[in-house]
């Protein structure tokens, strides 16, 4: 009889993970929900500026800009109320905006790193210094908003850039021993004009599945597997949710800016070298002076610390820092720890370079 | 037995676990060293190239035919609705640089009378960024 029930309850059990995971893999959780007000506009680009929640009169006075990559939604920045480093700097007392490059539409294919870091990035910087009433200011670049981040130092550092921090930036792609992508985008194997010819902008879908598949059975299997033991746990159940929605929603890059990342850079690694021009003005890494606080997450397997570690020589910055976080390409901002470790720390960092 | 001791029940599946655990660590290298080879490389770019040569004349026809399609029902073309988007852009880039003229010229006005900060409704001092906020203008998300 007891046999009886305890199997019974098994099954409840098991009924109840099957709808916990059913739901996990059918909806979208709620993320970047931090209250923000939308103050630019250009083509899909957006400029947010979060409501502050810490008193004028406590707050920092230089604020902060926010750049994420081009190929996935910047919520990354805001993932669930609780867990979120805009929450977080906000909370901290800083200024914080966030420019959302948008979802490029076939219309949008010829954007170029050119067009972002010398259209949309001065308008928007513009805009956010008219509207905090700030000559200078701080701005994050994360993955590929760290190339844009870095591009835009250079080319623009008499614009008021105090600080520059950078998150797990690839920058130099000269050991390509290290970097598959840098593997698999060689031009014996892969035809980066013939696949933007058809498909105009680089799919979502592509893009996707090459981040996954530098780890596939991460990805595929285990991360499955994983959140299967722990769908009795609410608070893993709630951040694997979160963190999946945002993982999920996948849209196309531009395809000239996407052709520049292959060619430039992948391939012949130009920023590095001094090579890059954009709209025919030679980047050169030298002009970087602000303040450099550079992120590398010890684990990332999309951005190996190697691409990361060579930009300070390169740099005329005075004040500059490595801080090595343990983790992976997202997880140092976004995992369990991030508030205990990279948030406080950038945090920290800034609020010593913000007055 | 421990786990009874302590007062949880044994787990049947733990070693079932633990075994898929091993192997999926195992695999797990062993499939990042295969990804990370040439023959991988070569094998994914070979796929991707054979694809896009077969699917080729099919793209063409279909947008040939799309093409045909929408002149018939006297509709746009992708490349008019393309031009059409690059004409708007750039118009928001004129209002753009209108806004930036409107700010600077604000701002001069504004340096020239009062001094930066401003006195809110509570009587507090504002920050520029607070005061514009609460103009009528901005768009709530």
């Amino acid at each position: 009889m007891a046999e009886a029930a305890e199997l019974s309850n098994d099954w409840i059990v098991l009924d109840q993970k099957l709808k916990t995971f059913n739901r996990l893999m059918t909806t979208k959780a709620a993320i970047g929900q931090t209250p923000k007000e939308l103050i630019w506009t250009l083509n899909k680009a957006k400029l947010y500026r979060y409501i502050p929640v810490v008193p004028a009169e406590e707050r920092y006075p230089i604020p902060l800009i926010l750049v994420f990559a081009l190929m996935n939604r910047p919520t990354i920045m805001d993932l669930r109320p609780g867990h979120s480093f805009v929450e977080y700097m906000v909370g901290r007392g800083y200024d914080i905006y966030l420019l959302d490059w948008g979802v490029p539409g076939p219309e949008d294919e010829k954007l170029k790193f050119d067009d972002y870091t010398l259209d949309y990035m001065p308008r928007a910087i513009r805009k956010m210094k008219s509207v905090s009433g700030a000559k200078e200011f701080s701005m994050l670049g994360w993955c590929i908003g760290a190339i844009l981040t870095t591009i835009y130092a250079a080319l623009r550092s008499d614009d008021g850039l105090r600080n520059l921090v950078l998150l797990t930036a690839p920058l130099d792609f000269s050991d390509r021993k290290k970097l598959t992508f840098a593997r698999w985008t060689d031009e014996k194997y892969f035809d980066v004009d013939k696949v933007l010819a058809a498909f105009g902008n680089m799919p979502g879908e592509m893009i996707d599945y090459g981040a996954k598949a530098l780890k596939p059975i991460e990805n595929y299997i285990a991360n499955y597997c994983k959140l299967w033991d722990s769908l009795d746990d609410p608070r893993v159940v709630e951040a694997w949710h979160s963190m999946n929605t945002w993982v999920t929603d996948i849209f196309p890059m531009a395809g000239g800016a996407y052709r520049q990342l292959i060619v430039d850079l992948y391939r012949n690694n130009r920023l590095m070298k001094g090579e890059l021009k954009i709209r025919g003005e030679a980047v050169d890494l030298k002009q970087v002076r602000a303040n450099l606080l550079n992120v590398i997450a010890e684990g990332d397997h999309i951005t190996p610390p190697c691409q990361s570690e060579a930009i300070l020589p390169k740099v005329s910055s005075t004040d500059t820092e490595i801080y090595r976080v343990s983790g992976g390409h997202i997880g140092i901002m976004a995992g369990s720890g991030a508030h205990k470790r990279t948030w406080p720390h950038i945090d920290s960092w800034l609020a010593a370079r913000s007055h | 037995m421990a786990a009874e001791k302590n007062g949880t029940a044994a787990d049947p599946f733990e070693a079932f676990r633990k075994m898929r655990d091993t192997y999926l660590e195992g695999m797990s290298k062993v499939m990042i060293d295969a990804v990370n080879t040439e023959e991988y490389a070569q094998a994914t770019g070979a796929l991707l190239n054979n694809y896009l040569t077969l699917s080729a004349p099919f793209r063409e026809a279909l947008d040939k035919a799309m093409i045909m399609a929408l002149e018939q029902f006297s509709l746009p073309s992708r490349q008019q609705v393309t031009a059409f988007a690059e004409r708007f852009t750039n118009l928001e880039m004129r209002l753009d640089d209108l806004d930036a003229k409107l700010d600077r010229i604000v701002e001069l006005s504004s340096a020239a009378r009062t001094p930066h900060t401003g006195v809110s409704h509570e009587g507090k001092r504002v920050p520029a960024a607070d005061q514009k906020l609460r103009q009528p203008t901005s768009r709530k998300q």
